[in-house]
């Protein structure tokens, strides 16, 4: 039996999967102040449902898989380690400068972010090595061993160090980190050249800062996690997922905790892709995971999915750059808990302001008074007052439907349902602005991919969405609620090793990128040899990222071999780099020298023979026939609701029309056809 | 035109519709884009324009681009060629006509339905890195007129017909300019961005109706109006006038140039009035601004001192009247005068005048003035590589801040220049060192350099570099070594810029601050970009952010002190009582 197990802000989701392959699925609340609470309270759910105590079914478990939000949110309220940041002499200001940029240029109420750690705990190390790898100016061991007595004295509880140029040689960092054990032994510290070794020293800083501020924290979590559940009875393995998509043993991820910054929503995406494999055999995937608060899209790009170093926690420019590669995942604030509001000029916006999970939306009773979009769904008739989460949770229909009329249908003159069904159309606006954006970033017409929904709201705007995409599929996987649970149980044992290797198309370093990639494979063998060796399977896979010469940003080119040894190979790395650029950019020049710059070797470990089994049906529950709905632009009509876990699969349908399960609602209009397919999602056609 | 009414959703929506094209084509020219000035100091914009010329939807980019140009070029467009086909599209940079400056290249394309009718008209603006001009640089300060500035002008030139590239013009442009490989790729980086907007145009037409999109635009237009009114009658009535002076660089009178802005805001008409017409005659220098960035320049003084969510096209631009002087160097410069370095130096300060005589209507309105433009920190740099032997030519952004103090927060530290705002990147120092044989020795912030204020305006940065086992050649125009960045409302000003050659003996030997300079192997560049103004008096400055600056060394406990008031225990704490005595006495 396997646990996987998702943390949230509002909601811990839990998929079990017992030994014959079955899924069930479970949502319990997330105690933000205890979150190992939740994941034991879901589980507590699994064991009534099974009617069993909590500690037989624990035993029964050879592996628990964790998402957790514990660090990122760590970061956002500010509840990281005091931490150091040691940096060469004279350049005190990398993470106050950053890169630059801006958003909103004529906005002056905004404030200038500060730097991850501040200037007063910043501390400048006599020592510098040049571009070309050579020491010019020696590390001044006394003038550290002083710097680390100001440390101690100041009370710090990590260490992050970042060095200029330690990518080319890491003996300065590799010393100080020694004068640290020795001074300051105990207090967890970070080395840049280890976190990240990639060449801008702002991406490579934050990511060695943000790193060290986690350790304590994170090490505490974690060992709080498997603790208890150790006391519960749970004798099986406890990975932890990470931003690459992959998972790691909860000690080792302690051991690196930026890997847990997007723990959970990088799984999104690899649920999708094995959703998308099964029922439509598409290449390009657009995965869209619709939360309280947020909406996350993601992508797959010709079966990969594309990874950044640019992601931000916070807004662009003003929150903090990671600096480390990570799953692409574009966040926007739209979801059911956007409030609807209309300016002084009569126009009606919805967000970026959210009523959170509290007070939530007015129909939850919970004090909310402003219209949010899950109360125009409400309003519209898409959510069944006495049946939301499975009847778990009564909503306030006529109170929703109050804060709609006096908030947007009175101030617009338009009757409430189309003050609703307006709330919905700019809501859906947004996220189809947030798709937008991140497609022709990564180069993929939405025209030729399937969009995934995920998250309990999805089905409310989904089918919407892909129509003004033009996207001809939509599929809502059954445990499309509980996406990032789900794709836990698909996903690889998985760890990463970069280095930066500075060489040109027209000039190529053979030996250099082989001594290089060597190294690296080295290190990955090894993660296999350990972590991995219970594995039913392994490979190593092998990447570069290069850029056109007087580019200034890289894209990563799968590599087909693990050594270069005759001229020709370089021909079909280089033609390979073109082949991506036209994909993604839709130009080459192949003219143009090209320059590599990083080379990645992933170790994947898989830990199952196949996918996961199907969701098992629940009890069904007795849909009433039909429901009056209202749709843009056919108004009010009876609508046929049908029972997601029990309905026919392979039978096409035809809207209008509303499937609903104790997790998710979904609204198909007149326009829409749709089946639920033997894999037991709905594919839908817009 | 029709009469056809939307609500307040349809609006949002067609408004989010509009945005979206513009992003998307934004998106495509950055991401597409090979010049470096383009790609990491983002300077380049997008916009759709209504078949009337007006400004409709900007894709967030650089200020100083787009708010007024692009309805000047489209005119002239339609002026040059009164009968446009589909198909067609018109490269401009004729700084005459409505471009910003030559090194501007501007695609423009009408947006044209299968039956002929002009719906639309999209644009896509790119920084050349080379435009051809008679000196390896598109900032010649001290051209005397546009045959020595050498640029190649484009007033609207067609490039594409029936969707074909015109290549006469391209083979033109590939034998005049330096880099023409850069050049090209930039062309058609452009015409990929104008294209995709003429394409997503036309199916929205398709999708909606071109009689509903008409209708948006005038709504659209009229509540933009609305917003704009509103936030104009917020502030108080009044007529104020500064003055900014650009420090004297060759070919400029010996105490430089002052720019006056005399405006006028009245809330009750829900008006303002910019006068720009107490200035000096064009000049014989490169800058001359272009009667595009003296416009917009009012405008970014008016957008940056007031609610910042009011939507920016040609509905709330009707609420700002403009007076320019025919002729003048800062106004409508006539051909053949140089416009070279129209976007930034004295455009800056056109901008920082107009902020500040903002600023006199009340508290809560206006801002100090940002930093000046190109210290030796972004210099454009040039030699020989000797790690390969090949010629290097690159422009760094090494390190800027200028920001200033606002009505309601200190200053966004990364400004680069007001133009700009804030929009251009900082160079990693490890990615510089690989392009470029240069070894930076130091960037730090200035402590104490700040335009002190109630909210206060950014410390200065300095950035110390030189050559690598080779010569170098740097070009620069800074301006603030004499003429410092002011406060507004009672803020002060921030401390002068400053450019030096360090020589092997580790002298320090102050240089030109208008200069292309050898510096040779073993010497090093300093430079002393400043920060910018203050706003408000500093002796009411929050003491707790006093503090914040003075444990994050900004601001030592002296100036806190003498300058602000706050004096600060040794424990790092606040003095409540003798802060307070001091700001009483």
């Amino acid at each position: 039996m396997r646990f996987a197990c998702d943390t949230g802000g509002t909601f811990t989701d839990l998929i079990v999967e017992d030994d014959d392959g079955a899924l069930s699925m479970y949502k319990a609340s997330t105690t933000p102040s205890d979150p190992v609470q939740g994941v034991l309270d879901a589980l507590t759910l699994a064991a009534g449902d099974r009617n069993i105590p909590l500690g037989d079914l624990l035993a029964r478990g050879e592996m628990l898989i964790h998402g957790t939000t514990h660090a990122i949110n760590a970061i956002i309220t500010g509840n990281t380690a005091r931490t150091a940041f040691l940096t060469t002499a004279g350049h005190p200001d990398i993470l106050v400068l950053r890169e630059g940029g801006r958003i909103e240029p004529f906005n002056f109420v905004a404030p200038y972010p500060e730097p991850y750690i501040p200037r007063a705990l910043t501390f400048e190390v006599p020592e510098r090595v040049n571009s070309a790898g050579a020491a010019y100016t020696p590390l001044d061991e006394a003038a550290t061993v002083e710097i680390i007595a100001k440390l101690n004295a100041a009370d710090v509880e990590a260490v992050a160090v970042c060095f200029l140029w330690s990518i080319s040689n890491p003996a300065h960092e590799l010393r100080v980190g020694e004068l640290l054990e020795e001074h300051l032994p105990g207090t967890p510290y970070t080395l840049s050249h280890q976190i990240n070794p990639a060449l801008r020293e702002y991406r490579r800083a934050s990511a060695t800062a943000i790193d060290a501020s986690l350790k304590p924290l994170m090490g505490k979590y974690l060992g709080g996690l498997t603790e208890r559940l150790t006391a519960a009875g749970f004798t099986g393995r406890t990975l932890v997922l990470t931003s690459q998509g992959g998972m790691l043993d909860a000690s080792d991820l302690a051991r690196k905790p930026i890997h847990a910054i997007n723990s959970g929503p990088s799984m999104a995406p690899i649920a999708g892709r094995n959703y998308a494999d099964i029922d439509c055999a598409s290449p390009n995937v657009i995965i869209a995971d619709t939360g309280g608060t947020t909406y996350d899209v993601s992508l797959v790009r010709d079966g990969r999915i594309p990874l950044t170093k640019e992601t931000w926690i916070g807004q662009p420019f003003r929150g903090h750059m990671t600096g480390f590669p990570s799953i692409d995942i574009k966040s926007v604030g739209a979801g059911g808990g956007s409030i609807a509001w209309v300016d002084a000029g009569g126009l009606l916006h919805v967000g970026p302001q959210s009523a959170g999970a509290v007070p939530g939306p007015v129909c939850y009773g919970a004090g909310g008074t402003k219209p949010t979009v899950t109360d125009a769904c409400v309003t519209l008739g898409y959510l069944d007052p006495g049946y939301f989460l499975g009847g778990t949770m009564d909503l306030d229909a006529a109170g929703a439907r109050k804060a709609v009329e006096d908030h947007v249908a009175t101030p617009l003159g338009l009757s409430v349902e189309e003050a609703a069904a307006s709330i919905l159309s700019v809501a859906t606006e947004n996220m189809v602005q947030a798709i937008s954006d991140i497609t022709v970033d990564q180069g993929i017409d939405p025209a030729d991919a399937v969009l995934i929904g995920g998250g309990g709201a999805a089905g409310l705007n989904s089918i919407y969405i892909a129509r003004r995409l033009g996207c001809p599929t939509l599929l809502i996987p059954e445990t499309g609620a509980g996406l990032s649970a789900a794709g836990a149980l698909m996903t690889d044992l998985t760890n990463e090793y970069r280095a930066t290797f500075f060489t040109t198309s027209d000039a190529f370093d053979r030996d250099g990128v082989n001594r290089t990639l060597d190294g690296l494979r080295a290190e990955a063998q090894t993660f296999i040899d350990g972590p991995g060796s219970n594995a039913v399977s392994s490979q190593i896979e092998f990447a570069v990222e290069a850029r056109y010469a007087s580019q200034v940003w890289e894209i990563e080119v799968p590599l087909s071999i693990d050594r270069f040894s005759h001229d020709e190979q370089l021909g079909t790395l280089n033609e390979a780099f073109h082949a991506m650029h036209e994909r993604i950019f839709a130009i080459r020049d192949p003219g143009s020298v090209i320059e590599y710059v990083g080379w990645t070797v992933t170790a994947r470990c898989g830990l199952r023979d196949g996918g996961p089994g199907r969701l098992v049906a629940g009890k069904g529950h007795k849909v009433s026939g039909t429901r009056k709905v209202y749709f843009a632009g056919e108004g009010s009509v009876d609508a046929v609701v049908h029972d997601f876990e029990t309905m026919a699969m392979g039978q096409p349908f035809q809207g209008p029309a509303i499937i609903e399960s104790p997790f998710t609602t979904v609204i198909a209009d007149g326009a829409t056809s749709f089946e639920r397919t033997a894999s037991g999602s709905l594919l839908m056609r817009p | 035109m029709t009469d056809k009414q939307l609500d307040g959703a349809q609006l949002a929506i067609l408004a989010n519709r509009f945005e979206g094209i513009s992003s998307k084509m934004g998106n495509t020219l950055l991401r597409t884009g090979r010049s470096g000035v383009l790609n990491r100091a983002k300077d380049f914009s997008c916009c759709i324009l209504t078949a009337d010329c007006d400004l409709l939807a900007v894709a967030e980019s650089l200020p100083i681009h787009v708010l007024s140009g692009p309805d000047i070029m489209a005119r002239s467009m339609k002026e040059f060629h009164p009968v446009l086909k589909k198909g067609d599209a018109f490269l401009h940079n004729s700084p005459y006509h409505g471009c910003s400056h030559p090194a501007d290249h501007t695609i423009i394309m009408p947006v044209i339905d299968d039956d002929g009718v002009h719906h639309f008209t999209v644009l896509a603006k790119a920084h050349q890195a080379d435009i051809g001009n008679s000196i390896p640089t598109t900032y010649h300060g001290t051209a005397r007129d546009v045959y020595e500035e050498g640029a190649l002008i484009f007033p609207a030139v067609q490039v594409l017909k029936n969707y074909e590239t015109i290549e006469d013009i391209v083979r033109m442009c590939q034998l005049r300019i330096r880099v023409p490989e850069q050049w090209h790729g930039d062309f058609l980086a452009m015409l990929g961005s104008a294209l995709i907007g003429e394409r997503e145009l036309l199916a929205l037409g398709k999708e909606v109706g071109w009689d509903t999109l008409h209708a948006f635009t005038g709504q659209w237009f009229e509540y933009s109006e609305k917003r704009m009114a509103d936030a104009i009658g917020d502030i108080p009535k009044g007529q104020a006038s500064a003055q900014s002076t650009h420090d004297a660089i060759p070919g400029t009178p010996v105490e430089g140039i002052t720019v006056t802005s005399n405006v006028t805001v009245d809330p009750d008409a829900g008006r303002i009035t910019v006068d720009l017409r107490d200035n000096a005659d064009q000049m014989n220098c490169g800058l001359n601004v272009s009667e595009s960035c003296t416009r917009t320049a009012a405008y970014i003084g008016v957008f940056n001192s007031i609610d910042h969510t009011v939507p920016k096209n040609a509905g709330s631009l009707r609420r700002i009247e403009l007076h320019l002087k025919d002729a003048g160097v800062v106004g409508i410069p006539r051909h053949p005068i140089s416009c070279s370095a129209s976007t930034t130096n004295l455009a800056d300060r056109i901008v920082s005048a107009t902020q500040r005589a903002m600023a006199e209507m009340g508290d809560g309105f206006g801002m100090g003035e940002v930093g000046c433009f190109c210290p030796p920190s972004t210099a454009v740099v040039s030699g020989t590589d000797p790690r390969n032997g090949k010629p290097y030519v690159n422009q760094l952004f090494l390190g800027h801040t200028a920001g200033a103090g606002a009505p309601h927060q200190d200053a966004w530290l990364t400004m680069l220049h007001v133009g700009n705002g804030g929009m251009c990147f900082i160079d990693s120092v490890e990615l510089d060192e690989v392009y470029t044989p240069i070894h930076v020795h130091t960037r730090r912030l200035i402590p104490d350099s700040e335009g002190a204020g109630r909210h206060r305006g950014a410390p200065g940065i300095e950035v110390e570099y030189g050559p690598v086992n080779c010569r170098m050649e740097a070009g620069f125009v800074h301006d603030g070594n004499i003429h410092v960045p002011q406060g507004a409302r009672a803020g002060l000003p921030a401390a002068r810029s400053n450019q030096f050659r360090s020589t092997r003996n580790k002298e320090l030997e102050p240089l030109d601050q208008c200069s292309i300079v050898w510096i040779e192997d073993g010497e090093t560049l300093v430079s002393i970009a400043q920060g910018g103004g203050g706003y408000g008096d500093p002796m009411t400055r929050d003491p707790e952010r006093v503090l914040h600056d003075v444990r994050e060394g900004i601001v030592s406990r002296a100036r806190a002190e003498e300058v602000y008031g706050v004096v600060i225990a040794d424990d790092m704490s606040v003095d409540s009582a003798r802060t307070t005595e001091l700001r009483l006495a």
